[in-house]
């Protein structure tokens, strides 16, 4: 990911059993909250096409 | 219906509604403080002021007991409206400034101080108490005094026996001035004013008296506590009834007596937790860091009462060290009536010290203090030794007392060290392992029943038919057997049904109905036409998500031809107006956005089925369980999130395609491989249960290694039981019995093998829908102890055989020296053979009944006489026979010389070393598997480390293999004794009815499906699927030759072959590329 | 939207995290509203080609959970 230039806190994996619900809410908090610090995503976004 | 205008807009409301509720339901905010919508409006916060045209002029009125009138006009959010609630909030806020509840409302308004003189009050007196109160049917508390002296309180400020501290007033008060503290010491006179205890999390957490016993309970409603139900003591109350809106609360509803007309009845009560509060000397019910293992349980869980934060209960700090305490109520004849050992507890101990040390991390200090270490079950001795290797310490020692020490919350703990010095530790939390007991409503119900107990209280049952109770047609199974833990239990239910099928056998089938099928309706080739219905689920969605905008979202979405939204999509006359839509507006594609679809979606399905559409035209997307429920903070978000959720499902489910689910016979034939206790036990409840049954044996005869005991623990003996179970397989009809066999090849999958067996050079070819494998395992010939040197020197099992014989040696024997655990629990086998202490011990008794005076000695590591085979430790003790423990890097030394034969052990009490002259050595030799490779590799099924079979879960599926239609039981499973072989036999018979009594399997729609002209032949989907469903084209056939191919009944549809297809040629469908795609690529679309 | 939220694209198994996120909902927890989960049978399934299709659609960022 980093060789494409895309900042490796935009890919997130994990292991959460069903049962763990705290740990699932942890999970998600904690990836937002790293991705709300990077910012919006703009590498390898498709480019809207653009009218003249 | 009455009409007026509200903020300009046109609304109606029923005759006798006031303004507030009218506003409610057409979505408009109005704030109040004193409203309750079980309770009638007063108007006391004046919060709700709006404005009134009554066509001549303008009044201030509250919306909360306002009622409405034709032609009125009601304007709610108006400068002269805020300002007049600014100046209420103002007002309040001057009252009672440290009420957060105001703080906020005045940070709303732009107040930022009072300007008028402020007091410490914390009551708004808006009254809501009081009116609840009243409405509980009590009216303990009252608005006294008048002017400014009006407050809350009982009559004449005196604690009052009225209040029955049920707590409403404070459930309902907006500023938090009424506390469960507040009535204990100002209203009530009930002494345990305390929360109703949540039975599921111990105590350690309260409930309401209208609760779900837990999340996953089945059914997952809620239920009402008629003990605490106020309504059930004074008749008033009802509040839940004006919340719940499709009316399901029947308050009226009494005990119904049923009578059931029923062929055979299987008891499995379970167990209760033991009471530790008895030992004084434990504190447990003094201190409150001293707590069960249970509660334990509860503290480390996730959804516990801490949130899965490990602390102690006194301070809620982070423990440092914490202590569990082994045999609390079990193996003690001293302090509780429980001569028998509980069997779970060195396990779960284990475990819980492990998971404790995972969530505070090494530094943790674990300790376990123990008699004898019981991890007989499989895999259970490894997870010890890695629990040691992680630094739980186990400390060999039963602690007297727990003393709290003074000005602290720790506990010092005195023990005796193995080495007879005495220890005092500090400890800041300690887990008492408690034992399994039966509840006395149980050995009542057993009294009713009459069926007779054990000394333990547990149902009484013998080995040879171990779920049956001593009362025909009643059956048993779990705990209630005996102390066990979740695989044996999981083991003794299926073989409590199978015991009961076998008696049913004859009345199979007749009280089924069959469901009237619809013709499916083809919509190949057809432009989408999706239908979307948006689930309000009464507030549960709606309260949030702005359901609506969704809805009408949905409709601008592409090929989506019908919106609509429900109150509850999932009740009965929704599903048939969704039917009849379907139906009418010739919808091919549906998507629900409500729950969750590991719940509903099968539901659903069935809708569509129903309207003749094929089920698999449909996607749910969950707007409830991961939206409305979990962002109710944030509904802009939340809706949003909706929106983006309901438009990756239509464009998901825009590309659905109908899956066929093919349809196999079952072949009504079973074939058990191994025809010893196990094989036998299985083949014969198959056949008893109306099925033809093969059994396939290597060696000449029936009985395997069950011919070379001589008891069982309860002290049956085994030759004549054996001789009557092999007579009967002999004598059923159904069974057909090939000795001296072998299995040569096995062709087929689940429901049409096709096993070819060879007897004698003659080969033969078995058709079988389904095959339990029962290959039992064999005594080590062990190359210790100078074992084949000498004929003193005995196996366990040659020790039977002379018994059995009755040797006129044995009654002469001096001395006898039984060695536990000859190539168990080592390096080369790190597991318990289960069996052999109980084993030796038994002998040992034996001898010693045989000739009084001999000496027997039994060197052992730990005794492990789980359950109620601990009687027999106990008895052997009281018979004199010595039990010495060696160590493992101090094993016992066997010498020879001459005519002496002499056992060298260290004693653990002497710290000596101790000769012993023997007559005889008996070595308690492990059980090995009969590690067959090949039967594997026919079958598809994996073999562990140690050689014996791995079964589909270890606790929930032990009788099964993760392949379909393959069954275990016995020791190819794990070593165990006569009566468990016997169980699991049934067990696996059991198991392998469910599928058989089907006839035909259907298969799931979303399975992978391979396209051979893609495929590369490289093999990779065959090697990673774990459950054997592809398989290449064999190379003679006419067409792909040499392609992979996938088995549709085999493939569960998990998708790890298409990830791992290097030429993409895999497809999983209802999974497919194109349809993740098509959500991905809708996350951002808008 | 004058603030900015990101969107996280949540490849969840059926079997494991996804149930976790439903019982989150059904034990009324809260978290950020920022995930969209796309359900999968089995982490198995998740191919790296949807990780970065979601990337290049304009997801923040990715989340794949067994």
């Amino acid at each position: 990911m980093e060789y494409m230039g895309v900042e490796p806190d935009r890919l997130h994996f994990s292991w959460i059993s069903s049962a763990e619900s705290t740990k699932f809410v942890e999970v998600v908090s904690e990836i937002t909250e790293k991705v709300k610090a990077l910012g919006p995503n703009t590498h390898y976004v498709k480019k809207e096409a653009k009218v003249a | 219906m009455i009409t007026f205008k509200l903020n300009g807009k046109k609304v109606q409301g029923e005759e006798g509604q006031y303004i507030l509720q009218v506003a409610e339901k057409y979505g408009v905010e109005i704030p109040t403080l004193c409203h309750h919508k079980a309770l009638e409006p007063a108007g006391m916060c004046r919060l709700c002021t709006v404005e009134l045209f009554d066509g001549r002029r303008t009044r201030f009125v509250t919306a909360c007991n306002y009622p409405i009138w034709e032609g009125m006009e009601v304007k709610t959010d108006s400068e002269a409206v805020h300002q007049g609630r600014k100046l209420i909030v103002e007002l309040l806020l001057a009252r009672c400034p440290e009420v957060p509840l105001l703080q906020k409302l005045a940070e709303d308004y732009g107040i930022e101080k009072p300007r008028f003189k402020t007091e410490d009050d914390t009551c708004i007196l808006c009254g809501l108490c009081v009116r609840m109160c009243e409405k509980m049917g009590n009216s303990a508390i009252a608005l006294t005094g008048r002017g400014v002296e009006m407050k809350v309180d009982t009559p004449f400020h005196i604690q009052t026996d009225i209040c029955m501290a049920c707590g409403a007033c404070a459930s309902v008060c907006p500023t938090g001035h009424i506390t469960l503290e507040k009535i204990r010491q100002e209203i009530t006179r009930k002494q345990n004013v305390e929360l109703i205890p949540s039975e599921y999390d111990m105590g350690l957490k309260g409930r309401k008296p209208v609760y779900v016993p837990y999340a996953q309970a089945v059914p997952n409603t809620p239920a009402i506590d008629r003990d605490v139900c106020i309504h059930f003591k004074t008749g008033g109350c009802k509040v839940c009834t004006q919340f719940c809106g499709v009316n399901a609360i029947d308050h009226s509803q009494e005990d119904e007596v049923v009578e059931l007309e029923v062929g055979s009845i299987i008891l499995s009560p379970g167990f209760k937790p033991f009471d530790p509060s008895r030992f004084d000397t434990y504190n447990y019910a003094k201190h409150p860091n001293v707590i069960t293992s249970m509660e334990m349980e509860r503290i480390l869980s996730a959804s516990g009462p801490t949130g899965g934060h490990l602390v102690r209960l006194s301070d809620h700090k982070e423990p440092k060290k914490i202590a569990w305490f082994q045999c609390v109520g079990s193996r003690d004849l001293n302090r509780c009536d429980n001569a028998y050992c509980s069997s779970v507890c060195c396990m779960y101990a284990i475990k819980e010290a492990v998971i404790a040390k995972e969530h505070a991390g090494d530094d943790l200090d674990c300790a376990i203090f123990f008699m004898d270490m019981r991890t007989h079950g499989k895999d259970f001795e490894r997870f010890y030794n890695n629990a040691q290797g992680k630094g739980v310490r186990f400390v060999r020692s039963r602690v007297h007392s727990i003393d709290p020490i003074h000005g602290s919350d720790e506990l010092a703990v005195r023990y005796v060290t193995e080495q007879g010095e005495i220890e005092t530790e500090t400890f800041d939390m300690i887990v008492l392992s408690i034992g399994l007991e039966i509840a006395p409503e149980v050995m009542a119900l057993a009294d009713k029943l009459g069926i007779e107990l054990t000394d333990g209280n547990f149902c009484k049952t013998t080995s040879f038919e171990p779920v049956e109770t001593s009362r025909k047609g009643i059956f048993v199974c779990g705990a209630f057997q005996g102390p066990k833990d979740i695989p044996q239990s999981v083991i003794d239910s299926s073989a409590a049904a199978a015991s009961a099928g076998e008696i049913l056998a004859a009345a199979r089938d007749t009280c089924t109905r069959q469901p009237e099928v619809v013709p499916e309706t083809n919509v190949v080739g057809e432009r989408p036409r999706i239908g979307v219905f948006v689930c309000r689920c009464g507030i549960n969605i709606a309260g949030v998500v702005d359901v609506p905008a969704v809805r009408d979202y949905a409709a601008s979405l592409p090929y989506v031809e019908y919106v609509t939204d429900n109150l509850y999509s999932c009740s009965q006359d929704t599903q048939e107006v969704m039917t009849q839509i379907i139906r009418g507006k010739k919808l091919n594609r549906v998507v629900v956005a409500a729950c969750t679809p590991k719940t509903h979606e099968p539901l659903f399905q069935e809708t569509l089925t129903n309207a003749g559409l094929n089920k698999y035209l449909f996607e749910m997307c969950n707007i409830r369980n991961q939206d409305s429920w979990v962002h109710k903070n944030n509904p802009e978000l939340a809706t949003e999130k909706a929106k983006d959720l309901v438009r990756m499902a239509v464009s998901k489910v825009a590309l659905m395609q109908p899956l066929e689910e093919a349809e196999l016979e079952i072949k009504q034939v079973a074939m058990v491989i191994g025809g010893g206790i196990a094989g036998m036990a299985a083949a014969r409840s198959l056949a008893k249960q109306g099925y033809q049954t093969h059994i396939v044996e290597r060696s000449d005869r029936l009985g395997g290694q069950a011919h070379r005991l001589f008891r069982t623990s309860d002290g049956q003996e085994v030759a004549g039981n054996l001789k009557a179970m092999i007579k009967e397989i002999g004598d059923d009809p159904l069974i057909t019995v090939h000795l001296k066999s072998e299995i040569k090849q096995v062709e087929g999958f689940v429901g049409n093998f096709k096993t070819e067996i060879v007897k004698e050079g003659k080969s033969e070819e078995l058709e079988h829908g389904v095959a339990v494998i029962a290959t039992g395992g064999a005594p080590l010939s062990p190359d210790e102890y100078c074992y084949g040197d000498d004929p003193r020197i005995l196996s366990t099992l040659e020790l039977d055989e002379k018994l059995m014989a009755d040797d006129p040696e044995l009654r002469k024997l001096e001395s006898a020296v039984f060695i536990q655990c000859v190539g168990s629990r080592d390096d080369q086998r790190p597991y318990c053979s289960r069996v052999c202490c109980t084993h030796s011990i038994e002998n040992a008794i034996e001898l010693k009944e045989r000739n009084p005076d001999a000496d027997v000695y039994i060197l052992y590591r730990d005794i492990r006489t789980y359950g109620e085979r601990e009687y027999l430790y106990k008895q052997a003790r009281e018979k004199g026979i010595i039990f010495i423990r060696y160590r493992l890097d101090a094993k016992p030394r066997v010498e020879l010389d001459g005519k002496d034969l002499t056992v060298t052990v260290t004693d653990h009490v002497l710290q000596q070393p101790v000769q012993i002259r023997a007559d005889l050595l008996t070595l308690a030799t492990a059980i090995i598997p009969n590690k067959d490779e090949a039967l594997a590799q026919f079958f598809k099924v994996p073999l562990n480390d140690d050689g014996f079979f791995v079964e589909k879960h270890a606790k929930l599926g032990p009788s099964e293999f993760a392949t379909d239609g393959v069954f275990l039981c016995g020791l190819a499973h794990y070593p165990k004794p006569i009566d468990e072989s016997i169980v699991q036999g049934r067990a696996a018979a059991s198991r392998a009815i469910t599928l058989l009594a089907r006839k035909k399997i259907h298969t799931s729609g979303q399975v992978a499906e391979t396209d051979p002209m893609l495929c590369s032949s490289c093999g990779v989907c065959i090697s990673i699927c774990p459950y054997s469903a592809p398989s290449f084209i064999p190379e003679d056939a006419r067409m792909f030759a040499g392609k992979a191919q996938i088995n549709p009944v085999l493939c569960k549809g998990c998708g790890l072959c298409v990830a791992s297809c290097r030429s993409g040629a895999i497809h999983l469908k209802g999974f497919d590329n194109d349809q993740i795609f098509a959500q991905i690529f809708a996350v951002n679309q808008d | 939207m004058t603030d900015w939220e990101p969107k996280i694209v949540s490849f969840l198994c059926n079997w494991c995290s996804y149930g976790a996120a439903d019982l989150a909902g059904v034990s009324r927890m809260e978290y950020p509203p920022n995930i969209r989960v796309v359900r999968i049978p089995c982490t198995g399934r998740m191919s790296p080609k949807f990780a970065l299709a979601a990337l290049r659609e304009g997801a923040d960022a990715v989340w794949v959970s067994g």
